[in-house]
């Protein structure tokens, strides 16, 4: 009698033993069968691919770029001890990217402007200058006030709108360079930047140019840095 | 009383037996409906080697490119033993790098981070306490307002072409995906970068009334570590005027 008890236990403990671990099965299998996720897994792991792909074809470039300087170092060093025109090169491109320099090429001018009550405030200028750099903006102005790394645009005693700590007023003249189909189409999504600013009631205009001209930064002498320093190598 | 135990255990096995078979069967019917999703696998598990081979192939590229910048840095040094004039040359270059963002560096400042309040307190629309892209652009802008050389957002360097862009409900910054909590990094004076944001009825405050959980650590030593940019600055459409 005990003997059959205990053996009925076991098998009951087996039994449900088994049971459990095909349930934990189930989980498992049920947690990869989420076919609504996989067409979505699909998209992003194309455009996943695409940006590893253009980015590293922007490398590339710059290892080819790399690779001229690095022939022409070498050519002038070998040569004579006169000023490196390579170095002088490499100022020349380095202040362009900076923004110490006035830039020519196609893009975008925006005007922005009060209309009735509705006045265009700091961060209308703020969310367009974002926009125009993710739609690939390489040189931006303000009121003809370069944007550089450490512009900000703030409000200060109601309604006076800075750029680089100088007052600027309305209308707002945004100009920027880069791709100007691509700026037009990057500011008329549906629900994007231009809608925005026209469900407010304010005023927006733009033009699309083949050649508009950004001045340079003119106070040269405030781009220091007091408190970083480059980190050492490890 | 020994023919009830037998009947006892008949069941119990029975019982059992049915609930295995049950099992099987729903199992083979879960299996089955797995397996219509196969060739969407397939291409998917290509695609991922393929994003994979891509990835290394770009890191490999980037080390590369990297060895090549020492290089680079190596000769400008020998160039600019040549006179004076290569002298300061080469060390502008140095600044103007470290101005865009070229360059690691390090020095006090503060660390703002944003987080997406919890959702099982807050009442509410879930927009009002998650951290927007438009967040982290006034939140950068308030910290140049207050003077801040270098500023970071989870690794990516902020710069003059910085965008920060939301796709779907995944924010990008530099075009590299960032995501919560939010670690907003700024090198300069401690105590004017803290007050900017600290400030009563600043956009810190304003983000904590609404629910997103603010921290700000303020860090005298030279202890913040800011990455340089990772991507690269290029001329497409601008060129100088001559």
């Amino acid at each position: 009698m005990k003997e059959r008890i205990t053996m009925a236990i076991s098998i009951g403990c087996v039994s449900l033993i088994l049971v459990m671990l095909m349930f934990t099965q189930f989980k498992t299998v049920d947690k990869t069968d989420i076919t609504a996720i996989e067409t979505m897994r699909e998209t992003e792991l194309r455009s996943e691919l695409s940006s590893w792909k253009s980015k590293y074809d922007e490398v590339e470039k710059k290892v080819s770029e790399q690779d001229i300087k690095i022939s022409e170092y070498k050519e002038e060093l070998k040569d004579d001890a006169n000023t490196s025109s390579t170095l002088e090169g490499e100022v020349k491109e380095a202040e362009a990217y900076l923004g110490l320099t006035p830039l020519n090429g196609e893009g975008i001018i925006v005007t922005l402007s009060d209309k009735d009550i509705y006045n265009i405030e700091y961060d209308d200028i703020l969310r367009l200058v974002n926009e125009l750099n993710i739609a690939g903006a390489e040189a931006i102005s303000v009121n003809d006030e370069r944007i550089v790394a450490m512009s900000d645009i703030t409000l200060v005693n109601n309604r006076i709108v800075l750029v680089n700590t100088r007052k600027i007023s309305g209308p707002y003249i945004i100009k920027a360079i880069g791709d100007k189909k691509y700026f037009e189409s990057a500011l008329n999504i549906k629900g994007g930047y231009i809608d925005s600013i026209v469900v407010n009631g304010k005023g927006i205009e733009y033009s699309l140019e083949d050649s508009i001209t950004i001045p340079a930064y003119e106070e040269k002498e405030k781009l220091e840095m007091q408190y970083a320093k480059q980190s050492k190598e490890d | 009383m020994l023919k009830q135990g037998k009947i006892n255990i008949a069941i119990i096995l029975g019982i059992m037996c049915l609930f295995l078979t049950f099992g099987i069967f729903l199992q083979i019917k879960t299996v089955k409906n797995s397996t219509t999703g196969v060739g969407k696998t397939q291409i998917e598990n290509e695609l991922r080697d393929n994003v994979l081979r891509w990835k290394e192939k770009y890191d490999n590229l980037y080390s590369k490119s990297e060895k090549k910048e020492k290089e680079l840095e190596n000769l400008r040094q020998e160039a600019s033993n040549s006179d004076e004039t290569s002298k300061n040359l080469s060390s502008e270059l140095e600044k103007y790098n470290s101005l865009l963002g070229l360059t690691d560096v390090e020095g006090p400042g503060i660390i703002v981070t944003l987080n997406d309040g919890d959702s099982s307190i807050m009442k509410g629309s879930a927009t009002n306490y998650i951290v927007h892209d438009g967040d982290l652009l006034e939140i950068v802008n308030e910290l140049k307002n207050a003077g801040a050389e270098a500023i970071s957002i989870n690794g990516q360097r902020i710069i003059s072409r910085t965008g920060i862009e939301c796709v779907g409900n995944v924010i990008t910054v530099n075009g590299e995906k960032v995501g919560a909590p939010f670690v907003i990094k700024s090198i300069g004076l401690t105590s004017k970068l803290y007050g900017a944001i600290a400030r009563p009825m600043g956009y810190a405050e304003l983000l904590e009334n609404y629910g997103v959980q603010v921290k700000i650590e303020q860090v005298d030593k030279n202890t913040i570590k800011i990455p340089k940019y990772e991507g690269i600055y290029k001329f497409d459409f601008a060129s100088n005027i001559e």
